[in-house]
């Protein structure tokens, strides 16, 4: 029985959704209670980057302290509320030498 | 009488703004078919078939979403209904064309996501006056040229990718407008080589990704400016020699040069960069390490996959905050353990040449090693033969060093029978060195 494929899919298999997304969409591996189901996004969702690469392009989770939203592994765009953003990373309050930009959640050195 | 002007004039504005943003008090905000709102200004029209952006949208949107749609060009004045866009997201639809009025109106814009399309140059004069646009993303489109004055005036952009796209240059007159840019990423493109000076005007640059390109030859001069720069990527090149203009870098932390053709590391590589934490080097062709003295915050090391015959002893001496040391698949014979006392984990597989037993005596934190035979894991506890160390045999002709603590040198019994070796000796891996390296 043929297996109909998501949105943006090249190929899947029933148990695991999507295996290959079409070129330039990003593949997410969703956790399905102990099951993992791949979708394909133009853009990863928040909590992820987007990692371009020769062979795939994937969604990759932020692994960054306190961190809501990134550009990569080590570069943090968007801190979880209440904490200050300085130079890709989260902080409780504005590192020596930087201040907050008026009334955002940024620090300016 | 002006008081019943004054009347009027509120009566007015209260019908415009009512009907602008299409709704009185008890009606919701008003939102085309084709999208879902939220009703809080975020409207989703993604995935719709949509050619045109969708109408009769509620002047406070703020986030829009019509990306993988089907539409191939803006017209002008497409969004002037929505002077409150802060997120405007395009990507994976077939844009050829953005009219220069495109995007004019749209003062709060913070996030233009246009990746996924089919753009052979950048937008310049649509994303002209963009002066709150935080994020841009370009890429995964087939951007062969930047014009001069892209991303003039776009003073708070933070983030920017150009990457997978066809740039056979860096855009350095277009970058030299951006300061406020911490993070961008112009990987996989077609970048052969990076002139002196391609960034001196991103001194707040954090992040700077140029993996998978076939940048050959990079300037002494090229990072020049970049005082803030803490990641580079430049990993997948064609690169031969090791790019000096590192030393102008002082507060990098993560260098990536992996899958290159490096063969040589120049003396003194790294000490204009004290706060390097993870150098990967590996998969290049690099026959001598230099002394690494010096490097006091690096980390993690990846050298494997070179042709590394011979380190110095004194190489490693002073890393006080190395962790993880990789050099997997190189031709060494021995290695020297001086300096590796906070080291966790160790990888040596592949040096087929590499035959003797390690010398245990420093590698007191040990937790992970991989070796090129099993009977070398003997000195590493988890061999039944395997006879705990007396420390007084371990005969320390040095003497514990200035930076070694005389307690742990007791410890080195206890601690080793909880290193995790492999391959581990057993039943056809015995822990004598018997016939040379036929296991």
């Amino acid at each position: 029985m043929t297996v109909v494929c998501s949105n943006g899919c090249e190929s899947c298999s029933e148990i695991n959704g999507c295996l290959k997304c079409l070129p330039k969409l990003f593949i997410l591996l969703e956790r399905n209670d102990i099951r993992q189901k791949g979708i394909c996004l133009a853009s990863c969702p928040v909590g992820y980057f987007d990692l371009r690469q020769p062979d795939m392009n994937k969604c990759i989770k932020c692994k960054i302290d306190n961190c809501e939203a990134c550009f990569s592994k080590t570069f943090c765009t968007k801190c979880k509320e209440g904490l200050y953003l300085y130079k890709g990373k989260c902080y409780s309050s504005c590192p020596e030498g930087s201040t907050a930009l008026n009334g955002t959640a940024e620090c300016n050195s | 009488m002006r008081a019943l002007a004054v009347c009027f004039a509120l009566a007015g504005w209260l019908l415009i703004s009512g009907s602008a943003a299409g709704h009185s008090d008890s009606s919701p905000a008003p939102c085309p078919a084709v999208c879902r709102c939220d009703g809080d200004g975020g409207a989703d029209c993604s995935g719709r078939g949509l050619r045109t952006v969708p109408s009769g949208l509620s002047a406070f949107t703020y986030y829009l979403d019509i990306s993988m749609n089907n539409i191939t060009e803006l017209p002008a004045q497409a969004f002037k209904n929505l002077p409150y866009l802060e997120e405007l997201r395009l990507a994976g639809n077939d844009l050829s064309f953005i009219h220069p009025d495109a995007l004019s109106g749209l003062y709060q814009l913070k996030v233009l996501m246009l990746q996924n399309n089919q753009l052979k140059t950048v937008p310049s004069e649509a994303l002209k006056g963009r002066i709150s646009l935080q994020s841009l993303r370009l890429d995964a489109n087939h951007i062969t040229s930047v014009p001069e004055e892209s991303f003039e005036g776009l003073v708070q952009l933070r983030h920017l990718w150009l990457d997978d796209n066809s740039l056979t240059e860096v855009p350095v007159k277009p970058l030299s407008n951006l300061p406020s840019l911490q993070a961008l990423t112009l990987a996989l493109n077609r970048i052969a080589y990076i002139p002196d000076l391609a960034f001196s005007n991103l001194s707040s640059l954090v992040v700077l990704h140029l993996h998978n390109n076939k940048i050959k030859q990079i300037g002494v001069h090229s990072f020049d400016g970049l005082h803030n720069l803490e990641t580079l990527d430049l990993n997948y090149n064609t690169l031969t020699d090791f790019p000096e203009a590192i030393r102008s870098l002082p507060n990098l932390k993560e260098l990536g040069f992996h899958s290159n053709s490096i063969s040589m590391i120049p003396d003194a590589a790294f000490v204009q960069n004290p706060f390097l934490r993870t150098m990967d080097l590996s998969y290049n062709e690099i026959e001598e390490l230099p002394s690494l003295q010096g490097c006091m915050s690096l980390e993690e090391i990846a050298l494997q996959h070179n042709q590394i015959r011979e380190i110095e002893a004194e190489t490693f001496r002073g890393l006080a905050s190395l962790r993880l040391l990789e050099m997997s698949f190189n031709e060494l014979e021995t290695v020297p353990t001086a300096g590796l006392n906070n080291l966790n984990q160790l990888k040596l597989a592949g040096n087929l040449q590499c035959k003797d037993l390690l010398d245990a005596n420093h590698l007191l934190k040990l937790r992970i090693l991989s070796v090129p035979y099993a009977y070398q894991c003997c000195a590493f506890g988890g061999c039944d033969t395997f006879s705990s160390p007396n420390p007084e045999d371990m005969g320390n002709e040095s003497g514990p060093s200035d930076d070694e603590d005389v307690s742990d040198l007791n410890k080195v019994g206890s601690v080793q029978l909880s290193v995790h070796c492999s391959p581990a000796p057993g039943a056809f891996k015995p822990c004598e060195h018997l016939l040379g390296s036929w296991m």
